[in-house]
């Protein structure tokens, strides 16, 4: 049984990474988690799950230089995998192989978190949202990250995907009003409104997910609100996986 | 945008109604005039330049709504002050969230203080330092260097500093503009991509 959900944002800078994690570490704690950094020319996820040193990453997997299983590790309660940062490893993996590495994974867990590119500039950036059953749009309350996010809420539906939420991340004081805007104009709920936190930063350096540096700040509290909100839908895992073999080959970017 | 008369501002801001044809400023020596892709780059470039003066911003050919009118950004010391729309007549955040979409032409010019005088004086016009760049540049970094530059008292506690934000979203026609380009963006997208069987198959 799975559902895979894209966590996307447009635009960078949002927190779209911290986002994933806290949302999985929060949904793990009743489900059967598998992130992963499908976000293969930027990678991000690596170093906020303290998978810096990671032997073999997602690029070996599309390089067919390793089996997925390889690359997917046991941390904080969810299975993980992380890209790797190499960018020369990146234009020569065989994106055509991240459907397959999707695809079987999906066998496996219960909900599938898709830490997506901060664009839509390319298939590949897209893809993810393409193929999910759902997204998760991260937003700020910035004129640039709302507009970006309205953005990923078209493509979304323009693809069938439902909009499983926005999330507001980085707010400063209450942005109240801000939210009950700003959902009028997206399809799915509001899932919550995450505080500016000095926590966030400090468990990005220390390498680990928000949950597990400060379970108990503010921010913290908030993202299992969110994630609370997810409602997870798992379906059968041979939808997903027949979404993600059956998709057109993406371009490297 | 009128010159200026030379009179000193009248009253305290508080008390002192938004003159019905906007900011008057004088000409000012331009010290440049550029097209930038985003607003950080003009905010950075006056903050940078610890700038008294103003900058007009022209909304770029891609524009629709706001191809007509200039906005008016005016700067103490590298610092927004005050934002004003010729085209909305808005002023204050509001003016800000008029101008959002780029890429602007701009032009940037400096001038003595005594001819902003009359601007800055009303209140409505006048913008919290680090929210052009927080808010519409979504530039934190930036925003907390003006706000470190700004002086102590325009600078609030814990004010979220969101009416630019909330005019944005207020405004529906640019709001459905911004939805209806994204769509249009991604069939003409799923057609270059062949990706047109996903688009079709859920439409």
């Amino acid at each position: 049984m799975v559902e895979a959900v894209a966590v996307a944002s447009g635009k960078g800078g949002t927190g779209k990474t911290t986002t994933t994690l806290a949302l999985g570490m929060a949904l793990a704690e009743e489900h059967d988690v598998t992130v992963v950094d499908a976000d293969t020319g930027m990678a991000n996820l690596l170093f906020h799950a303290g998978l810096g040193d990671a032997d073999t990453t997602l690029h070996d997997v599309l390089l067919d230089a390793a089996p997925v299983e390889a690359a997917t590790y046991d941390r904080f309660g969810m299975r993980v995998v992380p890209c790797g940062t190499s960018l020369a490893a990146f234009e020569a993996a065989d994106p055509d192989r991240l459907r397959e590495v999707v695809a079987t994974l999906a066998h496996d867990t219960d909900v599938l978190l898709l830490d997506s590119p901060a664009t839509l500039g390319s298939k590949s950036a897209v893809l993810p949202v393409v193929l999910a059953d759902r997204t998760v749009v991260v937003l700020e309350p910035t004129i640039p990250a709302l507009s970006d996010g309205l953005k990923v809420g078209e493509y979304a539906t323009a693809y069938g995907t439902d909009v499983a939420g926005v999330l507001f991340n980085k707010v400063r004081g209450d942005a109240g009003r801000v939210v009950e805007k700003a959902g009028r104009y997206f399809d799915g709920p509001t899932l919550g409104q995450v505080p500016s936190s000095e926590a966030a930063r400090a468990a990005r350096r220390a390498g680990e997910p928000l949950l597990a540096h400060a379970p108990d700040s503010e921010a913290a509290r908030a993202f299992r609100d969110a994630a609370g909100r997810l409602d997870p839908k798992p379906g059968a895992p041979e939808r997903v996986a027949d979404r993600f073999r059956s998709a057109v080959i993406p371009d490297p970017p | 945008m009128t010159d200026a008369d030379g009179d000193p501002p009248a009253g305290g801001a508080a008390e002192r109604p938004p003159p019905p044809d906007g900011p008057r400023l004088p000409r000012g020596d331009l010290l440049r005039s550029r097209v930038v892709p985003v607003p950080g780059d003009l905010l950075e470039d006056a903050l940078d330049r610890r700038l008294t003066g103003y900058a007009t911003v022209v909304a770029g050919d891609a524009l629709l709504l706001d191809g007509q009118g200039r906005g008016l950004l005016t700067f103490e010391d590298g610092v927004p002050v005050v934002a004003y729309h010729e085209r909305t007549g808005r002023g204050g955040e509001a003016a800000l969230a008029d101008l959002t979409r780029g890429p602007w032409r701009v032009e940037l010019s400096a001038c003595d203080p005594a001819g902003l005088a009359h601007a800055h004086a009303v209140e409505a016009w006048r913008v919290p330092p680090g929210v052009p760049a927080e808010r519409v540049a979504a530039a934190p970094d930036l925003a907390e260097r003006t706000r470190r530059r700004a002086p102590d008292g325009r600078i609030g506690d814990d004010d979220p500093d969101l009416g630019a934000v909330e005019a944005f979203l207020e405004d529906t026609d640019r709001i459905e503009q911004v939805r209806a380009e994204a769509r249009a963006e991604a069939e003409r997208r799923a057609r270059e991509w062949g990706l047109e069987k996903q688009f079709v198959d859920h439409h």
